[in-house]
């Protein structure tokens, strides 16, 4: 049973503590934290152009300045509007586990989880409608995944919660330290960086617990089919970034080929290992990557 | 014309499809592509995208009706006719 791992686990515990305790000590107003200019500059980057998904190709070398700007708009309207979709599946997977038989030790840090994860995906929503004409980009829905137990459901959605967080911190991050880009942007990726610190830390551990939970009885067909999962599903998230109708609203040109052109680059090989880089040595470590 | 243009449009569906089953060479327009794991939830959005790039529609990803898209011959219907 998962919740007599959780239990057995002293280190789990202690860190459910200090996160709890973190997260209330660390709690702010979002809806007041913010200032929300009327528009923001479009003669600026609005993402760090080393993260747009044309960095390092010839399709950025064919773009002029402002086309450039332009696509960068787009690209973090799409960036947030991930966030807000993210946010709103990866709550149903935790809504519907808390408070139930497996999850009563976490459960706690959950209320705290629930409660941040709905204020970020307050001010993700809040810039794409304030800052990129009300809307948001969507993508075909994903759900399920090999899933021979229960165990190894609980395991995949923590699994697949972990690697989406930990993809939109290394922007966040990247985002929160870039001068270049306007402050209430920078504001965002800070805020939300600093909370997802919390998120990052208790989803490893959970996910490793979890997992040794699966490894104790799965077959090798199945830890394999896990890792094959795993390694998919990362770069399933990573092309999320590369969404045809951002190419389309920044005005480029056939935009299925772009973004063909642009998932077969070298330059998108290199940016996903970059992306990814403590993530797949975290779950190689793990042995949930084989 | 149109419906050579139609045509057309499947077909790339069906080689999307096919490339990235290396040991199928054929496929019938009524296999079902989802329960036979051709297409799983991971591949699915790459799916919309092959159909929306092949037709030259774009398809409403809050409007996705899954039965649209269980085989070669449900996905030509609603987005191919």
């Amino acid at each position: 049973m998962v919740s007599e791992v959780i239990d057995r686990s002293a280190r789990f515990h202690g860190i459910l503590d200090r996160l709890t305790e973190k997260s209330i000590d660390d709690y702010y107003n979002p809806y007041r934290l913010f200032e929300w200019p009327e528009q923001l500059p479009e003669d600026m980057w609005w993402m760090s152009p080393e993260l747009t998904t044309t960095h390092g190709t010839e399709i950025a070398d064919r773009l002029g300045r402002e086309q450039l700007y332009a696509l960068s708009r787009q690209e973090s309207i799409n960036f947030y509007s991930l966030n807000v979709h993210g946010i709103r599946e990866l709550l149903v997977e935790v809504v519907n586990r808390i408070h139930t038989k497996g999850f009563e030790t976490p459960s706690e840090f959950f209320h705290h989880f629930i409660g941040e994860e709905n204020e970020h995906m307050w001010f993700f929503a809040e810039f794409c409608l304030r800052y990129g004409n009300g809307k948001m980009y969507r993508q075909p829905a994903v759900t399920g995944g090999p899933a021979p137990s229960r165990e190894v459901e609980s395991l995949l959605v923590f699994a697949r919660i972990m690697i989406f967080e930990e993809l939109v911190d290394h922007f966040n991050s990247t985002m929160a330290a870039d001068d270049r880009l306007h402050e209430t942007i920078r504001a965002i990726n800070r805020i939300h960086h600093q909370d997802e610190s919390r998120h990052i830390a208790f989803g490893r551990e959970l996910v490793q617990l979890l997992f040794d939970e699966v490894r104790r009885t799965a077959s090798n067909t199945e830890l394999d089919d896990i890792s094959r999962y795993v390694r998919r599903y990362m770069t399933h998230s990573f092309e999320s970034l590369y969404h045809p109708q951002v190419y389309r609203d920044a005005g480029l040109d056939n935009p299925h080929e772009v973004r063909r052109a642009l998932l077969e680059s070298d330059a998108r090989a290199r940016a996903e290992e970059t992306t990814f880089r403590k993530t797949s040595k975290f779950l190689r470590k793990t042995g949930i990557l084989r | 014309m149109s419906s050579s243009v139609d045509t057309q449009g499947i077909d790339k569906v069906r080689d999307w499809i096919l490339g990235r089953h290396p040991d199928r060479t054929e496929l019938a327009p009524d296999v079902n592509i989802i329960e036979n794991r051709l297409v799983d939830s991971l591949a699915f959005v790459e799916l919309v995208y092959a159909i929306e790039d092949a037709s030259g529609r774009e398809i409403d990803f809050d409007a996705i009706d899954v039965e649209d898209f269980q085989s070669l011959a449900t996905i030509e219907r609603a987005f191919f006719s």
